[in-house]
Protein backbone atom coordinates (compact mmCIF):
# COMPACT_ATOMS: atom_id res chain seq x y z
CA UNK A 1 0.00 0.00 0.00
CA UNK A 2 2.02 2.90 -1.30
CA UNK A 3 1.18 6.25 0.22
CA UNK A 4 2.87 9.57 0.80
CA UNK A 5 3.01 9.16 4.55
CA UNK A 6 4.85 5.85 4.17
CA UNK A 7 7.21 7.47 1.65
CA UNK A 8 7.99 10.28 4.11
CA UNK A 9 8.43 7.73 6.90
CA UNK A 10 10.95 5.80 4.79
CA UNK A 11 12.78 8.99 3.89
CA UNK A 12 13.11 9.98 7.57
CA UNK A 13 14.28 6.50 8.59
CA UNK A 14 16.83 6.53 5.78
CA UNK A 15 18.12 9.94 6.92
CA UNK A 16 18.51 8.61 10.47
CA UNK A 17 20.25 5.46 9.29
CA UNK A 18 22.70 7.34 7.07
CA UNK A 19 23.40 10.14 9.55
CA UNK A 20 23.61 7.67 12.44
CA UNK A 21 26.87 6.39 10.91
CA UNK A 22 28.39 9.76 11.85
CA UNK A 23 26.95 9.99 15.38
CA UNK A 24 28.71 8.70 18.51
CA UNK A 25 27.88 8.53 22.22
CA UNK A 26 30.23 10.67 24.34
CA UNK A 27 31.07 9.59 27.88
CA UNK A 28 32.45 12.64 29.67
CA UNK A 29 29.98 13.31 32.48
CA UNK A 30 28.29 11.37 35.28
CA UNK A 31 24.99 9.56 34.68
CA UNK A 32 23.79 10.40 31.18
CA UNK A 33 26.12 10.22 28.22
CA UNK A 34 25.82 12.86 25.52
CA UNK A 35 26.29 12.58 21.78
CA UNK A 36 28.88 13.77 19.30
CA UNK A 37 29.22 13.98 15.53
CA UNK A 38 32.05 13.17 13.13
CA UNK A 39 32.37 16.58 11.52
CA UNK A 40 35.65 15.88 9.72
CA UNK A 41 37.76 12.68 9.53
CA UNK A 42 38.91 11.83 13.06
CA UNK A 43 37.26 14.98 14.46
CA UNK A 44 34.13 14.78 16.62
CA UNK A 45 32.14 17.88 17.57
CA UNK A 46 29.96 17.81 20.68
CA UNK A 47 28.25 20.21 23.11
CA UNK A 48 30.78 21.79 25.48
CA UNK A 49 28.41 21.78 28.47
CA UNK A 50 28.29 17.97 28.41
CA UNK A 51 32.08 17.66 28.80
CA UNK A 52 32.58 17.54 32.54
CA UNK A 53 36.05 16.00 32.59
CA UNK A 54 39.11 16.50 30.42
CA UNK A 55 40.58 13.05 30.80
CA UNK A 56 39.35 9.51 30.36
CA UNK A 57 36.80 10.57 27.77
CA UNK A 58 35.50 7.67 25.70
CA UNK A 59 33.12 7.50 22.78
CA UNK A 60 30.86 4.69 21.58
CA UNK A 61 31.37 4.51 17.82
CA UNK A 62 28.55 3.73 15.36
CA UNK A 63 29.72 0.09 15.13
CA UNK A 64 29.16 -0.25 18.89
CA UNK A 65 32.85 -0.34 19.84
CA UNK A 66 34.33 1.97 22.42
CA UNK A 67 37.31 4.22 21.73
CA UNK A 68 39.33 6.73 23.77
CA UNK A 69 39.01 10.38 22.75
CA UNK A 70 41.15 13.40 23.56
CA UNK A 71 39.75 16.87 24.09
CA UNK A 72 41.29 19.06 21.38
CA UNK A 73 39.69 22.17 22.83
CA UNK A 74 36.37 23.79 23.58
CA UNK A 75 34.53 27.07 23.54
CA UNK A 76 31.93 27.58 26.23
CA UNK A 77 30.62 30.74 24.53
CA UNK A 78 29.23 28.81 21.58
CA UNK A 79 28.93 25.49 23.50
CA UNK A 80 31.25 23.72 21.04
CA UNK A 81 33.81 21.11 22.11
CA UNK A 82 36.12 19.20 19.79
CA UNK A 83 37.31 15.63 20.37
CA UNK A 84 39.93 13.71 18.43
CA UNK A 85 39.74 9.95 17.95
CA UNK A 86 41.86 7.51 16.00
CA UNK A 87 38.99 6.25 13.86
CA UNK A 88 38.30 8.45 10.83
CA UNK A 89 34.53 7.96 11.00
CA UNK A 90 32.08 9.15 8.38
CA UNK A 91 31.72 12.93 8.49
CA UNK A 92 28.16 14.25 8.28
CA UNK A 93 26.88 15.73 5.05
CA UNK A 94 26.18 19.47 5.19
CA UNK A 95 22.64 20.66 4.50
CA UNK A 96 22.15 21.77 0.90
CA UNK A 97 19.87 24.64 1.87
CA UNK A 98 19.47 27.08 4.77
CA UNK A 99 17.07 26.12 7.57
CA UNK A 100 13.58 27.62 7.29
CA UNK A 101 11.02 27.91 10.11
CA UNK A 102 8.39 25.21 9.72
CA UNK A 103 10.65 22.69 8.02
CA UNK A 104 10.98 19.25 9.56
CA UNK A 105 14.06 18.63 11.65
CA UNK A 106 15.44 15.46 13.24
CA UNK A 107 17.81 15.40 16.20
CA UNK A 108 19.95 12.29 15.89
CA UNK A 109 21.84 11.05 18.91
CA UNK A 110 23.37 7.87 20.25
CA UNK A 111 23.61 6.10 23.58
CA UNK A 112 25.35 2.88 24.48
CA UNK A 113 22.06 1.16 25.42
CA UNK A 114 19.74 2.33 22.68
CA UNK A 115 22.15 2.77 19.79
CA UNK A 116 21.22 5.49 17.34
CA UNK A 117 18.08 7.40 18.32
CA UNK A 118 15.95 10.11 16.82
CA UNK A 119 13.44 12.76 17.80
CA UNK A 120 11.49 14.81 15.30
CA UNK A 121 9.92 18.23 15.21
CA UNK A 122 10.16 21.45 13.27
CA UNK A 123 12.48 24.41 13.09
CA UNK A 124 10.49 26.99 15.00
CA UNK A 125 12.61 30.10 14.43
CA UNK A 126 15.65 31.23 12.47
CA UNK A 127 17.25 34.63 12.86
CA UNK A 128 20.58 36.26 12.10
CA UNK A 129 23.58 36.73 14.38
CA UNK A 130 22.82 35.88 17.97
CA UNK A 131 24.93 36.31 21.06
CA UNK A 132 24.44 33.52 23.58
CA UNK A 133 24.14 34.16 27.32
CA UNK A 134 27.51 32.42 27.54
CA UNK A 135 29.10 35.23 25.50
CA UNK A 136 29.72 33.48 22.18
CA UNK A 137 28.29 34.45 18.83
CA UNK A 138 26.17 32.10 16.74
CA UNK A 139 25.84 32.90 13.04
CA UNK A 140 22.11 32.15 13.32
CA UNK A 141 19.70 31.55 16.14
CA UNK A 142 18.00 28.28 15.15
CA UNK A 143 15.28 27.32 17.64
CA UNK A 144 14.02 23.75 17.59
CA UNK A 145 10.51 22.56 18.38
CA UNK A 146 11.46 19.00 19.24
CA UNK A 147 11.92 16.99 22.42
CA UNK A 148 15.44 17.19 23.82
CA UNK A 149 16.27 14.00 25.70
CA UNK A 150 19.26 13.80 28.06
CA UNK A 151 21.55 12.38 25.37
CA UNK A 152 20.32 14.63 22.55
CA UNK A 153 22.82 17.42 23.36
CA UNK A 154 25.86 17.12 21.11
CA UNK A 155 23.87 15.16 18.53
CA UNK A 156 23.28 16.45 15.05
CA UNK A 157 20.21 18.29 13.79
CA UNK A 158 19.41 17.38 10.20
CA UNK A 159 16.71 18.29 7.73
CA UNK A 160 14.40 15.68 6.19
CA UNK A 161 17.02 14.96 3.53
CA UNK A 162 19.66 14.19 6.17
CA UNK A 163 21.76 17.32 5.65
CA UNK A 164 23.39 18.68 8.84
CA UNK A 165 21.93 21.98 10.05
CA UNK A 166 24.00 22.08 13.23
CA UNK A 167 24.70 20.59 16.66
CA UNK A 168 21.83 20.16 19.13
CA UNK A 169 22.17 21.76 22.54
CA UNK A 170 19.82 22.29 25.45
CA UNK A 171 22.18 24.71 27.21
CA UNK A 172 21.74 27.88 25.15
CA UNK A 173 18.04 28.49 25.75
CA UNK A 174 15.75 27.82 28.66
CA UNK A 175 12.67 27.41 26.54
CA UNK A 176 13.83 25.29 23.63
CA UNK A 177 16.58 23.25 22.09
CA UNK A 178 18.92 25.23 19.83
CA UNK A 179 20.99 24.11 16.87
CA UNK A 180 24.52 25.53 16.89
CA UNK A 181 24.68 26.42 13.16
CA UNK A 182 27.08 24.48 10.91
CA UNK A 183 28.79 27.78 9.94
CA UNK A 184 29.52 28.52 13.61
CA UNK A 185 30.78 24.97 14.18
CA UNK A 186 33.17 25.31 11.22
CA UNK A 187 34.45 28.69 12.40
CA UNK A 188 35.02 27.58 16.00
CA UNK A 189 36.44 24.24 14.91
CA UNK A 190 39.08 25.92 12.72
CA UNK A 191 40.20 28.10 15.63
CA UNK A 192 40.28 25.21 18.08
CA UNK A 193 42.28 23.02 15.71
CA UNK A 194 44.74 25.87 15.07
CA UNK A 195 45.16 27.11 18.65
CA UNK A 196 43.37 24.71 20.99
CA UNK A 197 40.89 27.37 22.02
CA UNK A 198 38.93 30.34 20.72
CA UNK A 199 40.65 33.64 21.36
CA UNK A 200 38.51 36.58 22.28
CA UNK A 201 39.60 40.18 22.12
CA UNK A 202 40.04 41.88 25.49
CA UNK A 203 40.44 45.48 26.65
CA UNK A 204 40.73 44.89 30.39
CA UNK A 205 38.04 47.38 31.42
CA UNK A 206 34.89 47.14 33.48
CA UNK A 207 32.19 49.29 31.85
CA UNK A 208 28.77 50.59 32.84
CA UNK A 209 26.33 52.28 30.44
CA UNK A 210 25.62 55.92 31.31
CA UNK A 211 23.48 58.62 29.76
CA UNK A 212 25.33 61.73 28.68
CA UNK A 213 24.00 65.31 29.02
CA UNK A 214 23.38 65.42 25.26
CA UNK A 215 21.12 62.34 25.62
CA UNK A 216 23.63 60.13 23.90
CA UNK A 217 24.88 57.11 25.71
CA UNK A 218 28.36 55.98 26.60
CA UNK A 219 30.13 53.45 28.74
CA UNK A 220 31.94 54.69 31.83
CA UNK A 221 35.12 52.90 32.91
CA UNK A 222 34.52 51.57 36.43
CA UNK A 223 37.53 49.33 36.72
CA UNK A 224 40.81 48.72 34.94
CA UNK A 225 42.78 45.52 34.80
CA UNK A 226 46.29 46.49 36.00
CA UNK A 227 48.66 46.26 33.03
CA UNK A 228 45.68 45.33 30.84
CA UNK A 229 45.46 46.59 27.25
CA UNK A 230 43.42 49.69 28.18
CA UNK A 231 45.57 50.58 31.20
CA UNK A 232 48.70 50.31 29.09
CA UNK A 233 47.20 52.66 26.50
CA UNK A 234 46.56 55.29 29.18
CA UNK A 235 42.83 54.86 29.82
CA UNK A 236 41.77 56.06 33.30
CA UNK A 237 38.91 55.12 35.57
CA UNK A 238 36.09 57.59 34.96
CA UNK A 239 36.72 57.93 31.22
CA UNK A 240 33.56 57.52 29.18
CA UNK A 241 33.88 55.36 26.07
CA UNK A 242 31.66 56.64 23.25
CA UNK A 243 33.03 54.86 20.21
CA UNK A 244 35.30 51.94 19.42
CA UNK A 245 36.82 51.18 16.02
CA UNK A 246 34.64 53.90 14.50
CA UNK A 247 31.40 52.43 15.87
CA UNK A 248 29.39 54.27 18.51
CA UNK A 249 28.92 52.10 21.55
CA UNK A 250 26.22 52.31 24.18
CA UNK A 251 26.11 48.76 25.47
CA UNK A 252 28.74 46.20 26.47
CA UNK A 253 27.45 43.91 23.72
CA UNK A 254 28.58 46.51 21.18
CA UNK A 255 32.12 46.17 22.53
CA UNK A 256 32.09 42.39 22.01
CA UNK A 257 30.78 42.93 18.50
CA UNK A 258 33.61 45.35 17.61
CA UNK A 259 36.27 43.15 19.19
CA UNK A 260 35.13 40.18 17.14
CA UNK A 261 36.26 42.09 14.02
CA UNK A 262 39.70 42.77 15.51
CA UNK A 263 42.22 40.04 16.08
CA UNK A 264 44.46 39.94 19.13
CA UNK A 265 47.48 42.23 18.71
CA UNK A 266 45.65 44.60 16.36
CA UNK A 267 45.20 48.23 17.36
CA UNK A 268 41.70 49.65 17.76
CA UNK A 269 40.88 53.34 18.08
CA UNK A 270 38.75 54.24 21.08
CA UNK A 271 37.11 57.63 21.64
CA UNK A 272 36.67 58.68 25.24
CA UNK A 273 35.19 61.68 27.01
CA UNK A 274 37.49 62.83 29.77
CA UNK A 275 36.59 65.96 31.73
CA UNK A 276 34.03 66.87 29.07
CA UNK A 277 36.45 66.80 26.17
CA UNK A 278 36.88 64.08 23.63
CA UNK A 279 40.14 62.23 23.15
CA UNK A 280 41.16 59.34 20.95
CA UNK A 281 43.30 56.54 22.34
CA UNK A 282 44.69 53.59 20.36
CA UNK A 283 44.41 50.33 22.35
CA UNK A 284 46.21 47.15 21.32
CA UNK A 285 43.62 44.38 21.66
CA UNK A 286 44.74 41.73 24.15
CA UNK A 287 43.57 38.17 24.60
CA UNK A 288 40.94 37.54 27.20
CA UNK A 289 42.45 35.47 30.00
CA UNK A 290 40.90 31.99 29.97
CA UNK A 291 39.13 30.59 32.98
CA UNK A 292 41.06 27.61 34.23
CA UNK B 1 -3.34 8.96 -0.55
CA UNK B 2 -3.33 8.02 3.12
CA UNK B 3 -2.57 10.77 5.62
CA UNK B 4 -2.35 10.67 9.37
CA UNK B 5 -6.10 11.38 9.48
CA UNK B 6 -7.11 8.28 7.52
CA UNK B 7 -4.63 6.07 9.37
CA UNK B 8 -5.88 7.42 12.71
CA UNK B 9 -9.53 6.91 11.81
CA UNK B 10 -8.98 3.24 10.94
CA UNK B 11 -6.91 2.71 14.03
CA UNK B 12 -9.57 4.28 16.23
CA UNK B 13 -12.08 1.64 15.14
CA UNK B 14 -9.71 -1.08 16.30
CA UNK B 15 -8.86 0.57 19.63
CA UNK B 16 -10.94 0.05 22.77
CA UNK B 17 -11.01 1.41 26.29
CA UNK B 18 -10.38 -1.22 28.96
CA UNK B 19 -11.74 -0.96 32.48
CA UNK B 20 -10.47 -3.59 34.91
CA UNK B 21 -12.98 -4.64 37.52
CA UNK B 22 -12.45 -2.85 40.81
CA UNK B 23 -9.80 -0.52 39.42
CA UNK B 24 -10.05 3.23 39.06
CA UNK B 25 -9.33 4.69 35.64
CA UNK B 26 -8.86 2.67 32.53
CA UNK B 27 -6.42 1.84 29.83
CA UNK B 28 -6.58 1.03 26.15
CA UNK B 29 -6.58 -2.16 24.14
CA UNK B 30 -6.54 -3.38 20.55
CA UNK B 31 -8.98 -5.66 18.75
CA UNK B 32 -6.82 -8.62 17.76
CA UNK B 33 -9.46 -10.83 16.18
CA UNK B 34 -12.84 -9.84 14.79
CA UNK B 35 -14.51 -12.56 16.87
CA UNK B 36 -13.69 -10.82 20.15
CA UNK B 37 -10.05 -11.32 21.14
CA UNK B 38 -8.39 -8.20 22.56
CA UNK B 39 -4.81 -7.50 23.60
CA UNK B 40 -3.89 -4.99 26.29
CA UNK B 41 -1.25 -4.55 28.99
CA UNK B 42 -1.18 -6.89 31.98
CA UNK B 43 -1.06 -3.82 34.22
CA UNK B 44 -4.30 -2.58 32.63
CA UNK B 45 -6.21 -5.90 32.83
CA UNK B 46 -4.99 -6.74 36.35
CA UNK B 47 -8.06 -8.80 37.27
CA UNK B 48 -9.84 -11.78 35.80
CA UNK B 49 -12.75 -9.64 34.71
CA UNK B 50 -12.89 -6.40 32.78
CA UNK B 51 -15.10 -4.32 30.54
CA UNK B 52 -14.19 -3.03 27.11
CA UNK B 53 -15.76 -0.08 25.36
CA UNK B 54 -15.71 -0.04 21.56
CA UNK B 55 -15.24 3.10 19.46
CA UNK B 56 -19.01 3.21 18.84
CA UNK B 57 -19.72 3.32 22.57
CA UNK B 58 -20.81 -0.31 23.04
CA UNK B 59 -19.61 -1.64 26.37
CA UNK B 60 -18.96 -5.38 26.66
CA UNK B 61 -18.02 -7.67 29.53
CA UNK B 62 -14.67 -9.36 28.99
CA UNK B 63 -12.83 -12.26 30.57
CA UNK B 64 -9.06 -12.08 31.01
CA UNK B 65 -7.85 -15.36 29.51
CA UNK B 66 -4.09 -14.93 29.82
CA UNK B 67 -1.60 -12.63 31.53
CA UNK B 68 2.13 -12.28 30.90
CA UNK B 69 3.35 -9.87 33.57
CA UNK B 70 6.96 -10.10 32.38
CA UNK B 71 5.99 -8.82 28.94
CA UNK B 72 3.11 -6.77 30.37
CA UNK B 73 0.58 -8.34 27.99
CA UNK B 74 -2.92 -9.65 28.60
CA UNK B 75 -5.54 -11.32 26.40
CA UNK B 76 -9.24 -10.53 26.84
CA UNK B 77 -12.22 -12.38 25.42
CA UNK B 78 -15.70 -11.09 24.65
CA UNK B 79 -18.54 -12.67 22.75
CA UNK B 80 -18.83 -10.66 19.57
CA UNK B 81 -18.39 -10.86 15.85
CA UNK B 82 -17.48 -8.60 12.96
CA UNK B 83 -15.15 -6.33 14.94
CA UNK B 84 -12.48 -4.30 13.10
CA UNK B 85 -9.28 -6.15 13.98
CA UNK B 86 -5.86 -4.49 13.68
CA UNK B 87 -3.30 -5.53 11.08
CA UNK B 88 -0.07 -6.44 12.87
CA UNK B 89 3.03 -4.97 11.24
CA UNK B 90 6.63 -6.17 11.28
CA UNK B 91 8.23 -4.81 14.45
CA UNK B 92 11.56 -6.50 13.59
CA UNK B 93 11.87 -4.30 10.49
CA UNK B 94 11.37 -1.00 12.38
CA UNK B 95 14.00 1.71 12.02
CA UNK B 96 14.73 4.77 14.14
CA UNK B 97 13.15 7.83 12.52
CA UNK B 98 10.08 6.06 11.08
CA UNK B 99 6.80 7.89 11.58
CA UNK B 100 4.51 6.37 14.19
CA UNK B 101 1.02 7.10 15.45
CA UNK B 102 -0.40 6.20 18.86
CA UNK B 103 -4.12 5.92 19.61
CA UNK B 104 -5.61 5.44 23.05
CA UNK B 105 -7.46 7.06 25.91
CA UNK B 106 -4.84 9.22 27.60
CA UNK B 107 -6.34 10.61 30.80
CA UNK B 108 -9.69 9.19 29.68
CA UNK B 109 -9.98 11.00 26.32
CA UNK B 110 -11.06 8.14 24.08
CA UNK B 111 -9.62 8.00 20.59
CA UNK B 112 -6.89 10.58 21.17
CA UNK B 113 -4.08 10.52 18.61
CA UNK B 114 -0.43 11.42 18.99
CA UNK B 115 2.26 11.21 16.34
CA UNK B 116 6.03 11.14 16.30
CA UNK B 117 8.94 8.97 15.25
CA UNK B 118 10.65 5.81 16.45
CA UNK B 119 13.34 7.02 18.85
CA UNK B 120 15.29 3.79 19.28
CA UNK B 121 14.96 0.03 19.61
CA UNK B 122 16.49 -2.46 22.00
CA UNK B 123 16.61 -3.56 25.63
CA UNK B 124 15.87 -1.23 28.54
CA UNK B 125 18.42 -1.03 31.36
CA UNK B 126 17.41 -3.39 34.18
CA UNK B 127 14.51 -4.90 32.23
CA UNK B 128 16.15 -8.08 30.98
CA UNK B 129 17.27 -8.84 27.46
CA UNK B 130 13.93 -8.43 25.75
CA UNK B 131 13.66 -5.68 23.18
CA UNK B 132 11.38 -2.64 23.48
CA UNK B 133 10.32 0.13 21.12
CA UNK B 134 11.04 3.65 22.32
CA UNK B 135 9.02 6.29 20.51
CA UNK B 136 9.25 10.08 20.52
CA UNK B 137 5.48 10.44 20.98
CA UNK B 138 3.51 12.17 23.70
CA UNK B 139 1.77 9.52 25.81
CA UNK B 140 -0.12 9.75 29.10
CA UNK B 141 -1.64 7.26 31.55
CA UNK B 142 -4.56 5.66 29.70
CA UNK B 143 -2.53 5.10 26.53
CA UNK B 144 -1.33 1.84 28.09
CA UNK B 145 -2.42 -1.19 26.10
CA UNK B 146 -3.23 0.86 23.00
CA UNK B 147 -1.70 0.57 19.55
CA UNK B 148 1.47 2.15 18.18
CA UNK B 149 1.19 1.97 14.39
CA UNK B 150 3.46 2.79 11.46
CA UNK B 151 2.68 5.08 8.52
CA UNK B 152 0.66 2.32 6.85
CA UNK B 153 -1.55 1.89 9.89
CA UNK B 154 -0.06 -1.50 10.75
CA UNK B 155 0.31 -1.98 14.48
CA UNK B 156 3.98 -2.38 15.43
CA UNK B 157 3.74 -2.12 19.21
CA UNK B 158 1.54 -2.00 22.32
CA UNK B 159 2.10 1.24 24.26
CA UNK B 160 3.13 0.27 27.77
CA UNK B 161 5.03 2.90 29.69
CA UNK B 162 6.57 6.35 29.71
CA UNK B 163 10.27 6.44 30.59
CA UNK B 164 12.12 9.80 30.71
CA UNK B 165 9.39 11.30 28.52
CA UNK B 166 9.71 8.58 25.88
CA UNK B 167 6.86 6.27 24.97
CA UNK B 168 7.86 2.64 25.53
CA UNK B 169 5.99 -0.08 23.63
CA UNK B 170 6.09 -3.87 23.56
CA UNK B 171 7.04 -4.93 20.01
CA UNK B 172 4.07 -6.49 18.23
CA UNK B 173 6.15 -9.62 17.54
CA UNK B 174 5.94 -10.32 21.29
CA UNK B 175 2.14 -9.93 21.18
CA UNK B 176 1.94 -12.31 18.19
CA UNK B 177 4.04 -14.83 20.12
CA UNK B 178 1.89 -14.29 23.23
CA UNK B 179 -1.33 -14.99 21.31
CA UNK B 180 0.14 -18.02 19.59
CA UNK B 181 1.97 -19.61 22.53
CA UNK B 182 0.44 -18.10 25.64
CA UNK B 183 2.13 -16.40 28.56
CA UNK B 184 5.73 -17.23 29.25
CA UNK B 185 6.49 -18.95 32.55
CA UNK B 186 6.79 -16.64 35.51
CA UNK B 187 7.64 -17.01 39.17
CA UNK B 188 4.67 -15.00 40.41
CA UNK B 189 6.70 -12.60 42.49
CA UNK B 190 7.43 -8.90 42.67
CA UNK B 191 11.18 -8.31 42.92
CA UNK B 192 13.36 -5.38 43.76
CA UNK B 193 17.10 -5.26 43.10
CA UNK B 194 19.28 -5.21 46.23
CA UNK B 195 23.03 -5.45 46.70
CA UNK B 196 23.08 -9.23 47.02
CA UNK B 197 20.55 -10.03 44.32
CA UNK B 198 16.78 -9.55 44.15
CA UNK B 199 14.55 -9.24 47.18
CA UNK B 200 11.06 -10.75 46.98
CA UNK B 201 8.58 -8.00 47.87
CA UNK B 202 5.38 -9.92 47.16
CA UNK B 203 4.47 -13.54 46.39
CA UNK B 204 1.31 -14.15 44.40
CA UNK B 205 -0.82 -16.80 46.12
CA UNK B 206 -1.25 -19.13 43.15
CA UNK B 207 2.17 -18.58 41.56
CA UNK B 208 5.10 -20.92 41.09
CA UNK B 209 7.13 -19.26 43.84
CA UNK B 210 4.32 -19.69 46.38
CA UNK B 211 4.02 -23.36 45.47
CA UNK B 212 7.75 -23.75 46.12
CA UNK B 213 7.32 -22.00 49.52
CA UNK B 214 9.42 -18.94 48.76
CA UNK B 215 8.62 -16.07 51.12
CA UNK B 216 8.51 -12.33 51.08
CA UNK B 217 11.91 -11.06 52.22
CA UNK B 218 13.86 -13.91 50.65
CA UNK B 219 16.75 -12.66 48.55
CA UNK B 220 17.30 -14.46 45.25
CA UNK B 221 20.91 -14.63 44.10
CA UNK B 222 21.88 -13.69 40.57
CA UNK B 223 20.71 -11.00 38.18
CA UNK B 224 17.36 -10.23 36.63
CA UNK B 225 18.78 -11.15 33.21
CA UNK B 226 19.93 -14.58 34.48
CA UNK B 227 16.49 -15.23 35.96
CA UNK B 228 14.78 -14.23 32.69
CA UNK B 229 17.08 -16.54 30.76
CA UNK B 230 16.32 -19.43 33.14
CA UNK B 231 12.57 -18.88 32.84
CA UNK B 232 12.78 -18.71 29.04
CA UNK B 233 15.10 -21.73 28.72
CA UNK B 234 12.19 -24.10 28.14
CA UNK B 235 13.02 -26.21 31.20
CA UNK B 236 10.07 -27.18 33.39
CA UNK B 237 11.94 -26.59 36.63
CA UNK B 238 14.32 -23.78 37.54
CA UNK B 239 16.90 -24.00 40.31
CA UNK B 240 17.13 -20.87 42.45
CA UNK B 241 19.66 -20.03 45.14
CA UNK B 242 18.58 -17.64 47.86
CA UNK B 243 19.21 -16.22 51.34
CA UNK B 244 16.59 -16.31 54.07
CA UNK B 245 16.91 -14.37 57.29
CA UNK B 246 20.66 -13.96 57.02
CA UNK B 247 23.56 -14.53 54.70
CA UNK B 248 25.36 -17.34 56.51
CA UNK B 249 23.76 -20.10 54.44
CA UNK B 250 22.87 -20.23 50.75
CA UNK B 251 19.61 -22.15 50.34
CA UNK B 252 18.41 -23.77 47.18
CA UNK B 253 14.96 -24.46 45.77
CA UNK B 254 13.69 -26.17 42.63
CA UNK B 255 10.65 -24.32 41.28
CA UNK B 256 8.31 -26.22 38.94
CA UNK B 257 6.94 -23.79 36.37
CA UNK B 258 3.37 -23.63 35.18
CA UNK B 259 3.07 -24.69 31.55
CA UNK B 260 2.06 -22.16 28.91
CA UNK B 261 -1.62 -21.58 28.53
CA UNK B 262 -3.19 -20.61 25.23
CA UNK B 263 -4.22 -16.99 25.13
CA UNK B 264 -6.76 -17.51 22.40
Amino acid sequence: MANELAALSNELAAAVERTGKSVVAVHARPRFSSSGVFWRPGIIVTAEHTIRREEEITVTLPDGSSAPATLAGSDSGTDVAVLKVEAAGEPVLPAASDPVPGHLALAIARSEDSGVNASMGIISAVSGDWRTWRGGRLDHYIRLDLTMFPNTSGGVVVNAAGGAIGIATSALSRIAGVAIPAATVNRVLDQILARGHVTRGYLGVGLQPVELPDHHKGLIVLSLEPDGPAAKAGVLIGDILVSLGGTTVDDTEDIQGVLEGHSVGQSVEAEFLRGGSSRKIAIVVGERPRRS
Amino acid sequence: MLGFGEVAERLRRSTVQVFAKGARGGGSGVIWKSDGLFITNAHVARNTEAQVQLWDGRRLDARVTSLDPRRDLAALRVTASGLDAVTPGDSQALRAGELVIAVGSPLGFAGAVSTGVIHSLGPLAGMGRQSWIRADVQLAPGNSGGPLANAQGHVVGINTAIVNGLGVAVPISAAVEFVRRGARPSLGVVLRPVRLGMEILRVEPAGAAAAASLHEGDILLGSFDDLSDALDSGREVVRLRFFRGGIERVREVFVPLVARAEAA
